[in-house]
């Protein structure tokens, strides 16, 4: 079976999600042919085992994002059994309007894959897991980091296409980030504090954890009584909103149960707090029992890391 | 963020804009497994796909502010008729239901059924939602705008008029854009900038009264035939592992790589 | 709603025996899109509104723009909704607060539909649309400080004076009387009872809000004093003598408070529900332990009898085959069900219930309001008692 995998880029770099779209694919296919779009990270990607082949696709239509336009100069090369992209927005939108062109269907956003193909993915956001067969040709787009990266080192041949296509999109400015952050019901991860964190000042951590990482920052009613500073908007819990993020961090809240309506739904729960003894560690998924002031800068560091 | 747009003018007289929603169990809804399979005779409520809601308060903005006709467009079965008087009791005129067993259909299909219905209604331009909230996939505003050759601007928030084309605020690879594309174009939605409005009494029964245009494949002349994927079954998501517990700041980083690898939420 | 279901949990209402099924789509659709307004703009701000005890404007502009007001009258820009209609969306206010359902009620049931039923064709071109929007409030004036249960011998009195007629007396406990453009003001000419519509503006009326009230605290409730208030000659709604209109406006009122006081039962079984899920005491949530599922078990059999009555009370006065007695005992039944239910779903919460957390409390002080409103719960166990026996036991008179 032939795979065509489209890498995604990160920055002009290599997306690292790349060497887990080429692990899922080798395991499953004979010969691996990488398209780089825009030709970024193509020696990168040239060095990823499981790779045959890397083609860079070059040309002033990549300086801005037009997905009709780069499907229009990926697709007579994206010409596998299987077509493979990362679940990320252009990850999807470029893998579904391949398969449009190709007239083969697509799946997005598996979390397993198997010969077949059977592909594995959430659905209703995550509240069930769908299984399908599905024949070949067809396109699919992968879950970052539901599949093991390929490892090792490889060494494939880069040849480069030129394409000339005509561009339709352009930027007319660039959107200032917006100032007012994530609230806390939107976001998909929610770091909040309680009355353990000691002065509403100390919330700086938690909103620099927050930027690293994409979140927002909520408070317990115990804070949001406590301190002025705090606004009610933050607040998490009964009579503040009702969240269901990923990933909810809890630091130095102890999850009384006005708190925990607020919050228990969450997919995943850390909590850090001093008290070995705080009811939230009884709805942790992972809990870490260390006073704030050590483990906050330690939580920032890994964060970091791993976005790097 | 920077000024909203300029909504003026946004519609040569007599076009139409054509929203493309899918009826899913309310977000909020209990979906529950039997036999291996969803149960969908369980499910309490049924809505418009959130996106969807978006698009279809954008499309209702451009037609107020121009003169044009909305027409709505669902792919489903026969329930889905629902979702379309409720576009029409916030303001759709023209409601299509081109009705089938979307279960059974891969998106070659249902793409070639959307987009059939949208030629026949002759739009120029397209709104849906980024993503279903029941398959959360993505591809039917690409696949649909290929099959129409037109241009396609996902993530949106906002759009507006740019002459004969569109200026639309976007979440791009490179962050937050304003950009401008012509026509014909589809957008997908993202969350967007305006509230959605409510219905109200007036709009509910003057719904009732609108007609529904129920379309077979073959009234599109489509030629759908088989269905490239097979749904082998429905499970519920992987049990949690118990709570585990850490002591100590240095338990952090082994947290941190928990998150990614096993939860993978991260 | 947005990237991966996060949102606030919005309210599912009890629907034990399925009275959805017997629901027009029309009906189901009014009835989500007030309870989606109750989750989005009342549940937020409720509990501030009513420690400051007010009822926010928002609100009043909102319900108008909803096109619920005066639900079931035709005409005249109302809505010409059923009866049943009407019954479902009082369920869904009162579920966020009984003070916004009274506000609806009184402006519905006790301000639109006089002017509607005995008002003249020119008052009802002058006031109905416009109070259909809620840009125009209205409050109803039969109540006064020495007569409640019987309005009859009120003494608030109308003189006709050549061009105008002049109105002296005083009325207490009005909803919305502070905020109200008008007011149906029932008083006695010639030792009669007759309607008359009062405006804020005119000469010698004034609107005090009432302070101090431990119940219904965001609500407008006021007294309407009347100090030789005059008002033109056209304002007296013509078609009604007596008790009779004072009467089949309360009918209606009390109707729409039939299914309310579910939708606040609705709200304290939900409450309590989930908190005995939650709650963990010896080691196991009190939903486990059988005292506490015998109290959810009541609330859950009471709500669905009350709803079933209601239900079916909407239908009779859909098709006109109502009486007034059938009216007293939804009225009844379901609002001291729902306070006790209330009264429960508070126990069951246990200290976490007193505070403004959780609802329950103040759907608990509302529904004292309630009971005695519209009607004391004692006063329609004796319409009841007349009806069967054929003698009436309000008076020591024959």
């Amino acid at each position: 079976m032939e795979i065509t995998v489209i890498a995604e880029g990160n920055d002009g770099d290599l997306h690292p999600v790349t060497s887990q779209l080429v692990g899922a694919s080798s395991r499953i296919g004979d010969s691996v042919t990488v398209l780089c779009p825009g030709g970024w990270g193509s020696a990168e990607a040239a060095s990823i085992p499981g790779v045959s082949k890397v083609i860079s696709i070059e040309g002033a239509c990549f300086d801005t994002y037009d997905c009709r336009v780069w499907s229009k100069a990926i697709s007579p090369l994206a010409n596998g059994d299987l077509v493979v992209a990362a679940a990320s927005p252009t990850g999807r939108e470029i893998c579904a309007t391949i398969a449009a062109t190709r007239s083969i269907p697509v799946l997005q956003d598996l979390t397993g894959l198997e010969e077949g193909i059977v592909a594995t993915r959430p659905i209703f956001s995550g509240k069930a897991v769908e299984e399908c067969s599905i024949a070949l040709p067809c396109a699919i787009s992968l879950r970052a980091n539901a599949f093991e990266a390929s490892q090792g080192e490889g060494m494939a041949e880069i040849s480069t296409v030129n394409v000339d296509s005509d561009v339709s999109i352009s930027v007319r400015e660039a959107l200032a980030k917006a100032n007012e952050r994530l609230d806390v019901s939107e976001a998909n991860i929610v770091i909040s504090g309680g009355r353990g964190m000691g002065d509403p000042g100390n919330f700086s951590h938690l909103y620099e954890i927050a930027d690293e990482i994409g979140a927002a920052v909520g408070a317990s009613r115990a804070a949001v009584d406590t301190w002025e500073e705090i606004p009610h908007s933050m607040q998490v819990g009964q009579t503040g909103k009702t969240v269901a993020p990923s990933l909810y961090i809890a630091v130095g809240i102890s999850g009384a149960i006005q708190h925990l309506a607020g919050m228990r739904t969450s997919k995943y729960i850390v909590a850090i707090n001093k008290d070995p003894d705080a009811p939230i560690f009884g709805v942790s998924d992972y809990g870490i029992v260390a006073t704030w002031e050590e483990a906050l800068p330690v939580l920032k560091e890994e964060l970091c890391r791993l976005s790097n | 963020m920077s000024a909203n747009l300029d909504r003026g003018n946004c519609f040569r007289r007599g076009m139409t804009v054509a929203v493309l929603i899918k009826q899913v169990p309310d977000t909020t809804a209990k979906i529950g497994i039997s036999g291996g399979f969803v149960d969908e005779s369980a499910v309490s409520k049924w809505s418009i796909s959130p996106y969807d809601e978006y698009a279809l308060e954008a499309a209702l903005q451009m037609k107020e502010a121009g003169r044009g006709d909305l027409v709505a467009i669902t792919c489903g079965p026969s329930r889905a008729s629902k979702a379309l008087t409720e576009a029409a009791a916030v303001g759709a005129d023209t409601l299509i239901h081109i009705e089938v067993d979307l279960e059974n259909l891969d998106s070659v299909q249902t793409q070639s059924l959307l987009a059939a219905a949208v030629k026949r209604a002759g739009s120029e331009v397209v709104l849906c939602g980024k993503q279903a909230a029941d398959t959360n996939g993505g591809s039917t505003g690409p696949g649909v705008a290929r099959l129409l050759g037109s241009n396609f601007v996902g993530m949106v928030s906002e759009i507006s008029s740019d002459g004969e084309g569109y200026l639309a605020d976007r979440m791009g690879p490179n962050g937050g854009e304003r950009v401008s594309v012509p026509s014909p174009c589809l957008f997908a939605f993202d969350k967007g900038t305006s509230e959605l409005r409510r219905p109200n009494v007036r709009g509910i029964m003057m719904a009732k009264k609108k007609q529904i245009e129920v379309l077979s494949p073959s009234d599109l002349e489509v030629e759908i035939g088989d269905s490239q994927v097979k749904l082998r079954g429905h499970s519920s998501p992987p049990q949690k592992a118990p709570g585990q517990k850490f002591e100590g700041a240095d338990s952090v980083a082994e947290v941190v790589a928990k998150l990614r690898e096993e939860a993978n939420v991260i | 709603m947005y990237a991966d279901g996060l949102n606030n949990m919005p309210y599912e209402g009890l629907d034990f025996y399925d009275i959805d099924a017997l629901l027009t789509e029309e009906e189901l659709m009014i009835r989500d899109m007030v309870r989606d307004w109750v989750d989005e703009s009342v549940i937020p701000r409720i509990e501030d509104s009513c420690r400051e005890g007010v009822f926010p404007d928002e609100w009043r502009k909102e319900i108008g723009e909803m096109g619920i007001l005066g639900a079931p009258l035709k005409g005249y820009g109302c809505p010409g909704l059923s009866y049943v209609a009407y019954g479902l969306i009082c369920q869904e206010l009162e579920r966020g607060d009984s003070g916004v359902r009274s506000f609806a009620s009184v402006q519905g049931s006790l301000a639109m539909y006089p002017i509607w039923d005995f008002g003249t064709e020119e008052q009802k071109e002058k006031y109905l649309p416009r109070m259909a929007t809620g840009e125009l409030v209205g409050c109803f004036g039969l109540t006064e400080p020495d007569y409640g249960s019987n309005p009859g011998d009120m003494i608030t009195r109308a003189e006709d004076k050549g061009g105008n007629y002049v109105i002296n007396g005083a009325k207490m406990w009005i909803t919305n009387g502070s905020i109200a453009d008008l007011a149906v003001v029932w008083a006695k000419l010639d030792g009669e009872i007759r309607g008359f519509i009062v405006e804020k503006d005119d000469p010698g009326f004034s609107a005090p809000e009432m302070k101090g009230k431990h119940s219904l605290k965001a609500s407008v409730t006021s007294e309407l004093v009347f100090q030789d208030c005059i008002i033109p000659k056209d304002r007296m709604l013509p078609d009604v003598k007596g008790l009779r209109g004072p009467f089949s406006c309360l009918n209606n009122a009390r109707y729409g408070i039939s299914w309310g006081a579910l939708g606040a039962a609705q709200s304290c079984f939900n409450s309590a529900k989930e908190y005995a899920l939650s709650r963990i005491q010896f080691g196991h949530p009190i939903a486990s332990f059988q005292l506490v599922q015998n109290k959810l078990s009541w609330m859950l059999r009471e709500i669905t009898k009350g709803q079933l009555l209601a239900y079916h009370l909407g239908k009779k006065k859909d098709d006109g085959t109502w009486i007034p007695e059938q009216i007293s005992l939804a009225k009844m039944n379901n609002v001291d069900v729902s306070l006790e239910i209330a009264r429960m779903a508070r126990d069951i919460h246990g200290a976490n219930g007193i505070l403004d957390e959780y609802p329950v409390m103040r759907h608990m002080a509302n529904l004292e309001s309630v009971k005695t409103y519209e009607g004391t719960h004692d006063i329609h166990n004796l319409i009841i008692g007349r009806y069967i026996t054929g003698i009436q036991s309000f008076t020591r008179e024959p």
